[in-house]
């Protein structure tokens, strides 16, 4: 019963909170969608902990579609190894990894350590890079014990077909009963992640200029009559 | 409006547009509703008339307007009445600065909610929990050193926090009683300038702190304003014309006055003077912007003005008066000038020295006041007479004090001789004091002399005229050391100025003849502005009066379009006598305390305890030496001989010594009044200047309001806060080796931290408040009621609420109340009813006092010299009573003294019927009631003559009475006029001609002495005339009975002989020049967004290009600037508009923004006072004599700061201390 909470009913209960939560912000709290920079309290160990961070969880990111959302099958068919795949998602996951495990930190002392971005940090802040926290320190964990100790604990014929499967909403939480204890945490609490999104400065994860990919140069509007236009 | 869905918006990304231009251009889904923003942007709800407090000299007329309860913008009104046919109008007045006001109302500086340091406010709680009782609780934090030092320390460095009024205000009120209980009331001041640019704010605090018995500090004098020339020559504070007086003139020369910068409203007067013809002529070393409007501009060497001047005399005297005779000049000069008076010589060897004016007893008339009354050659009888209008027939009270040429006595015509040379007994050589850059020396001069025989001695006597002219070097072939020619260079030729100033002789001669043929041609419409640029100087006075002897000897003064011209200060407060019955509370009967700010200040903050150079070093080679070497000890003379005020007074509490006198057997007020003397004299008692770093002499509490005295006027700012505030400083002087004085107590120890509290109000977090221990949240000048008047135009404006005080401020009005309703509900409880007071009061201009110290001759009584008389050979002695119970009361009703003032008390029934009367209980009941400010402008309205025609008959009638001359019709056809506020809201309204001023308006534009001089009007000097010598003892060992040339005293940066920082780079030595500031009025709208956005923002200090090349500074450098008495950081800002020698930082550039650290002192770069220190001069402090007697703001030692020099050095790091 606790597997069919922790990896069907929370996943569910999360991802539905993330998807209306966003719709909800963006619809009662447009303008108060900001990654709220806080640069202008403290540069310098912004400057090395954001950097690393930024670019450390997007390579991240692009690392989790790969290694999750594509099955294996694919890989097999597109005829790259096992060892190429592994030597990949160890080096270059790893140092992903291992910059973002460091900008965090450096990140999250200097949230709690630098008084004036402490003294203007709301509990939303605190609990994100909270989590944050955790969540990449137990995916490095994860992914570091269970490569060393060569487990043959392989995540793309377990985790994988899990998520695929909440995904096309055929969700098997069996999927999950081998998986070592460091994933589990990693994926509860990137869950807990998500739902505490919506309402977090980490919206502007989707900020991004879209606009700009299809329009015009050059934009008209209509006249139309409003209350104030006499003409 | 339809409110969209803002997420469905942006689903419209996927629809399809319809585009145009090849697909360059589309056509956006989104609406046009925003720019209905724009088409509203103009459209409002209501529209105000108020005004700008902030002593611009511009008091311009604004509409304000309110949209959506918001002070959206302001406008200049453009209803001023009619200058008249064939004359430019006064609208438009304004400038960007007033027109950027509103930005402030909502600017992040407002000061929202009462603010106190926090380390005051939680020891304040611990211990009002801890005593329960106010008083207790705030004697147990100051008189514990480790508390008292803890809030001291931390002021300047932020921690305030919000607090509630009903809090500050207990602890304020708990402050004044211990105060008043602890040390006497006069420990308590207040500092607030300017009562012209917002009266009724003024009034608020002064009023409140006049019935306390707590002093009032004046500022005219301490903001180095006050031209202590005016009072010297005319017997009057200031009095000049209004600006569109200069359309009126045919020649003006503009000296030391940047008038489009400083006098923006009003510049467009002198452009259309110039469309005129008017020719004009600008005076300044720097190519500033008033240089455009000349037609030659004379680029002078800072501070050598006068010797221009002097020479420009030498011209004027020469060509006008020796060699041709204008008869229009001797005419004006024989009526209107001290010329024809005589003065007896003193024998000096083989030779002579001027001294004092030849008196009525001196030749042996017998009549009243005769030391008074100064004596002219009639050349009608060939003997002596004594003319109308000398100050002592002033105080005979017969009806005749006026200038008609008649013996006061005899009333027989008289027509004085100007110059004795012709029938003179024989030609003497006269020694007068010479100074120049390098030295100075004796000039011995020719004079021709008469001679009386009295008691068996000879007097000598010659006329000013003939010393005028041996001190202007004008050869008459009687011989003396004179110039032979203009190309002569001894004094004071054009040619001998030439290498002290670097104008041309050429151009002094031409401009010297142009200035004098141009009086003559068109009957005195020869006019000088002067301005600050030559009136901060430590010699200012001395250039003043060669400069204004200019428009004496060509008889400009009090004529139209001619005369002088000193804008420095909105001084001129329209509605005197109402204004000042409130402000002082003499409706109550109210004695006030008015304390001269330098004096203060400089013992205050200790800055006597910094003196370098001797006073016999300034003296005159022709006076033995000088009384003391160090100034403070003449300020402890001018203290005791009733000179000066001097407050705090007495090394006792003023009640103590009340009852100390009563139990010593003085009854009543005379014997009081010889206790006190009697206990002076023997020394048991002493004014507290004679030990002013003696705890029970330090000056306690202090109010700041309508002012930013920490940052913006006060000069000296790293003593300030050193001695006086006790917290971080940059100061790098040290008192070690310095002068000591004689009649002031040195302690080697000097104290920190003066003062136990500092209130400050204000709308705005100006440097003062940053400093403050507690600060006021004030109403802006869109909020409040008040009034405004100026000398530059003859209306007063209102000032109205648009919109009512934000957030939690008050009034100064309202705040002030506040202040006394606390203070006076906790009295009851800590006086058991009224208390009396002893206090000393100096020596009143205008008053009989004025008569009490004859011959111009110093007596001390501390010396045996004479006894010690109050009111007469020392300050006049007092017992006031203080109802501190009832003060609130007071202060909210008009109480009787109106009915007892005859030019007032038929008005004040009107008024009655005007204004509401008091309802409480008590002894305000039933009187008019002035809880509002908008009644208490009423009150001055209604009781002033400029605002109302019956008042303004009356104080006619008073001075007919006085001269026996006709006034009455200079305001007759106005006599109905009664302003009410209503009036003036309605549109500016011109004011009435008034006896409280010297010139008339009536059909014609303002311009001083006009009445003395169309209706033989005394002026209120010692011969009654205008003064060209000054005969005081002191004058004379200063050298400064006549006009001068004085070199600037040039401080160095850093005496040879004390330590400096190292040095680091390249250095340049500049001197320091703090003229007034484009983009700013004082420290007001120097933080505004609108003004920062015109020029750099932040400090500036402009230098020339190759003063900066040698300094290895670029231009926007950041740099220090710095000597002994602090350092201020700036940038550079490098142009060729400046000439080489001088640095420019632009005054009262505050210190919240931008301010780096500099290695100097290792805290922010400071202020523009940073490096400055006050100079006093002794001259000012003469007091009980004439015209030189005190009065508030009228007569005192400036606080001058312009003889400085500083180290200029790049900055090596900018560092904002920010982590």
């Amino acid at each position: 019963m606790a597997d069919q909470f922790w990896w069907v009913i929370f996943p569910y209960l999360v991802m539905t909170i993330f998807i209306f939560g966003h719709l909800y912000r963006f619809q009662t709290g447009e303008f108060g969608w900001t990654a709220k920079s806080s640069e202008f309290l403290e540069k310098k160990r912004l400057k090395w902990g954001s950097w690393l961070f930024h670019i450390g969880v997007i390579f991240v990111f692009f690392g989790h579609v790969a290694g999750l959302l594509i099955p294996v099958k694919v890989y097999y068919a597109l005829g790259v190894s096992d060892e190429f795949y592994h030597t990949m998602a160890v080096w270059g996951g790893g140092i992903a990894g291992l910059m973002a495990v460091v900008g965090i930190f450096l990140l999250l002392i200097r949230r709690f350590s630098v008084k004036r971005v402490r003294a203007t940090s709301s509990l939303g802040d605190f609990i994100a890079i909270i989590l944050l926290t955790i969540t990449i320190v137990a995916g490095l964990v994860a992914t570091g014990t269970n490569t060393v100790a060569d487990s043959g604990f392989d995540y793309r014929t377990t985790i994988n077909p899990w998520v695929r499967g909440l995904l096309i909403f055929k969700p098997d939480a069996a999927f999950m009963e081998t998986v070592p204890l460091p994933f589990k945490i990693h994926m509860v609490s990137a869950f807990a992640l998500f739902g505490i999104w919506p309402f977090t400065r980490l919206v502007h994860v989707f900020s991004l200029p879209l606009l700009y990919l299809r329009r015009s140069y050059v934009l008209y509007r209509k006249r139309i009559k409003t209350a104030g236009a006499h003409k | 409006m339809k409110k969209r869905n803002r997420l469905l918006e942006k689903l419209r990304y996927f629809q399809p547009r319809e585009k145009m231009s090849q697909g360059w251009s589309e056509v956006s889904h989104k609406g046009r509703e925003w720019e209905d923003i724009y088409r509203q942007r103009w459209q409002y709800d209501k529209v105000v008339r108020s005004t700008h407090g902030v002593n611009c000299t511009g008091s311009c007329s604004w509409n304000i307007f309110v949209k959506d309860g918001i002070v959206a913008w302001e406008n200049q009104s453009t209803d001023y009445p009619t200058t008249g046919a064939d004359m430019p109008e006064f609208e438009p007045r304004g400038c960007p600065r007033g027109a950027s006001f509103s930005w402030y109302i909502y600017s992040p500086l407002r000061v929202k909610y009462p603010y106190i340091r926090s380390v005051l406010l939680e020891m304040w709680r611990e211990s009002l929990a801890k005593t329960n009782d106010p008083v207790k609780a705030w004697a147990a934090i100051v008189e514990n050193p480790t508390h008292s030092k803890r809030y001291k320390t931390a002021r300047g460095k932020g921690g305030l926090v919000r607090t509630s009024w009903e809090e500050v205000t207990q602890i304020i009120a708990a402050n004044l009683i211990y105060t008043i209980k602890k040390y006497g009331p006069d420990r308590i001041l207040g500092f607030s300038p300017i009562p012209a640019m917002s009266m009724i704010s003024y009034a608020s605090g002064s009023r409140f702190l006049s019935m306390l018995g707590s002093p009032l500090l004046s500022f005219y004098d301490w903001y180095a304003d006050l031209p202590p020339a005016s009072p010297q020559i005319w017997g009057d504070q200031t009095d000049v014309p209004e600006s569109s007086d200069w359309f009126n003139s045919e020649y003006i020369i503009v000296w030391g006055s940047n008038i489009p910068l400083t006098r923006t409203p009003d510049a467009h007067f002198l452009t259309e003077a110039r469309y005129k013809g008017t020719k004009i002529v600008n005076v300044s070393p720097d190519y500033a912007e008033s240089t455009k409007f000349a037609d030659n501009w004379l680029s002078v060497k800072p501070g050598t003005d006068g010797a221009v001047a002097m020479a420009m005399g030498h011209v004027i005297l020469n060509e006008f008066y020796e060699k041709n005779k204008t008869d229009s000049f001797a005419t004006y000069a024989k009526k209107y000038t001290d010329f024809p008076f005589l003065v007896t010589l003193q024998k000096d060897g083989d030779q002579f020295k001027a001294d004092r004016f030849l008196n009525s007893q001196d030749i042996d008339r017998n009549v009243q006041h005769g030391d008074w009354k100064t004596v002219v050659f009639d050349e009608r009888t060939g003997a002596y007479a004594i003319p109308k209008g000398t100050v002592g027939s002033r105080w005979d009270d017969k009806q005749n004090w006026n200038l008609k040429m008649e013996d006061e006595d005899t009333n027989e015509a008289i027509d004085p001789r100007l110059s004795i040379l012709g029938i003179e007994d024989e030609t003497v050589t006269v020694k007068l004091p010479y100074f120049d850059d390098y030295k100075k020396e004796v000039m011995t001069r020719s004079v021709p002399v008469k001679k009386i025989e009295k008691d068996g001695e000879t007097i000598y006597v010659t006329s000013v005229y003939d010393l005028m002219l041996a001190n202007y070097g004008i050869d008459r072939g009687i011989g003396g050391d004179v110039p032979q020619s203009y190309d002569d260079k001894k004094p004071f030729t054009p040619a001998w100025q030439e290498e002290f100033t670097g104008v041309s002789r050429k151009d002094v001669i031409k401009i010297a003849r142009e200035f004098a043929q141009n009086a003559i041609d068109t009957n005195g419409k020869s006019m000088i502005i002067v301005g600050a640029g030559i009136n901060h100087w430590y010699h200012s006075d001395t250039i003043y009066r060669a400069v204004l002897n200019l428009v004496l000897m060509v008889g400009s003064q009090g004529v139209n379009g001619g005369g002088w011209a000193h804008y420095v200060g909105q001084e001129k407060l329209r509605p005197k006598e109402g204004w000042g019955t409130l402000a002082f509370a003499k409706d109550w009967g109210n004695v006030p305390k008015q304390q001269n700010g330098t004096s203060f200040f400089y013992f205050a903050t200790d800055q006597w305890r910094y003196e370098e150079i001797p006073v016999s070093e300034f003296v005159s080679p022709v006076a033995d030496k000088a009384r003391y070497d160090h100034v403070g000890d003449y300020n402890v003379l001018a203290a005791r001989n009733g000179w000066l005020p001097s407050f705090p007074q007495f090394n006792k509490n003023s009640i103590d010594l009340y009852e100390e006198a009563q139990s010593a057997g003085a009854d009543n007020e005379e014997q009081i009044r010889n206790y006190v003397a009697e206990q002076l004299k023997n020394k048991t008692l002493q004014f507290s200047i004679e030990d002013p770093d003696n705890p029970v002499n330090f000056p306690r509490t202090m109010f700041v309001w309508r002012a930013n005295l920490i940052s913006s006027s006060g000069k000296g700012h790293e003593y300030f806060l050193k001695h006086l505030l006790g917290t971080h400083n940059g100061l790098l002087n040290e008192d070690s080796d310095t002068l000591r004085p004689e009649e002031v107590k040195w302690h080697d120890e000097a104290p920190e931290g003066k003062l136990d509290l500092l209130v400050d109000m204000d709308f705005r977090m100006s440097g003062t408040a940053l400093y403050s221990d507690i600060i006021l949240p004030a109403a802006t000048w869109y909020e409040k009621h008040d009034l405004s008047s100026t000398d530059m135009h003859p209306f007063v404006h209102p000032f109205n609420p648009a919109v009512s005080p934000q957030w939690e401020s008050k009034s100064d009005w309202d705040t002030f109340k506040k202040v006394a309703k606390t203070f006076s509900e906790m009295s009851k409880h800590y006086f058991d009813g009224p208390v009396k007071e002893v206090i000393g009061t100096p020596l009143a201009h205008d008053s009989k006092a004025e008569i009490s110290q004859p011959l111009g001759k110093v007596k001390d009584w501390s010396k045996g010299e004479t006894e010690p008389i109050p009111g007469v050979t020392m300050p006049n002695i007092q017992v006031v009573e203080r109802d501190y119970a009832n003060i609130y009361k007071k202060m909210i009703s008009i109480g009787d003294g109106p009915s007892n003032n005859p030019i007032m008390k038929d008005e004040f029934e009107k008024l009655k019927k005007m204004i509401p009367k008091t309802e409480e209980d008590g002894i305000s009941k039933g009187k008019p009631s002035i809880a509002s400010d908008r009644d208490a402008a009423q009150m001055v309205l209604s009781l002033s003559s400029t605002t109302n025609g019956k008042v303004a008959a009356k104080a006619w009638e008073d001075l007919e009475h006085k001269t026996g001359q006709t006034f009455k019709d200079l305001s007759a056809e106005r006599e109905a006029e009664h302003f009410t506020f209503d009036d003036i809201t309605r549109q500016p309204k011109e004011v009435l001609t008034s006896p409280a001023f010297s010139g008339s308006n009536k059909n014609r534009r303002y311009s001083p002495f006009t009445i003395n001089v169309e209706r033989d009007k005394p002026w209120h000097t010692l011969t009654g005339r205008q003064h060209f010598y000054i005969d005081h003892e002191m004058m004379m060992e200063w050298g400064e009975s006549l006009a001068t040339y004085k070199p600037i005293v040039n401080h160095t940066p850093f005496l040879p002989s004390k330590s400096r920082p190292d040095v680091e780079g390249k250095e340049i030595t500049l001197q320091y020049l703090t003229p007034h500031n484009k983009w700013s009025i004082h420290s007001m709208y120097f933080d505004s967004k609108p003004m920062l956005e015109l020029f750099r923002g932040g400090p500036t200090i402009w230098l020339n290009k190759d003063d900066a090349a040698e300094a290895g500074l670029d231009d926007n450098d950041w740099m220090e600037c710095f000597n002994r008495n602090g350092v201020v950081v700036g940038r550079a800002v490098v142009t060729h508009r400046i000439p080489r020698g001088m640095a420019f930082m632009h005054h009262a550039q505050d210190r919240h923004i931008y301010v780096p650290k500099t290695n100097v002192s290792g805290t922010r770069g400071g202020t523009h006072n940073s490096p400055t220190k006050i100079h006093v001069k002794p001259t000012h402090m003469i007091g009980g004599y004439a015209q030189l007697s005190y009065g508030f703001n009228y007569y005192g030692p400036t606080g001058n700061q312009r003889d400085l020099n500083v180290v200029i050095r790049k900055l090596k790091e900018v560092d904002w201390l920010e982590d």
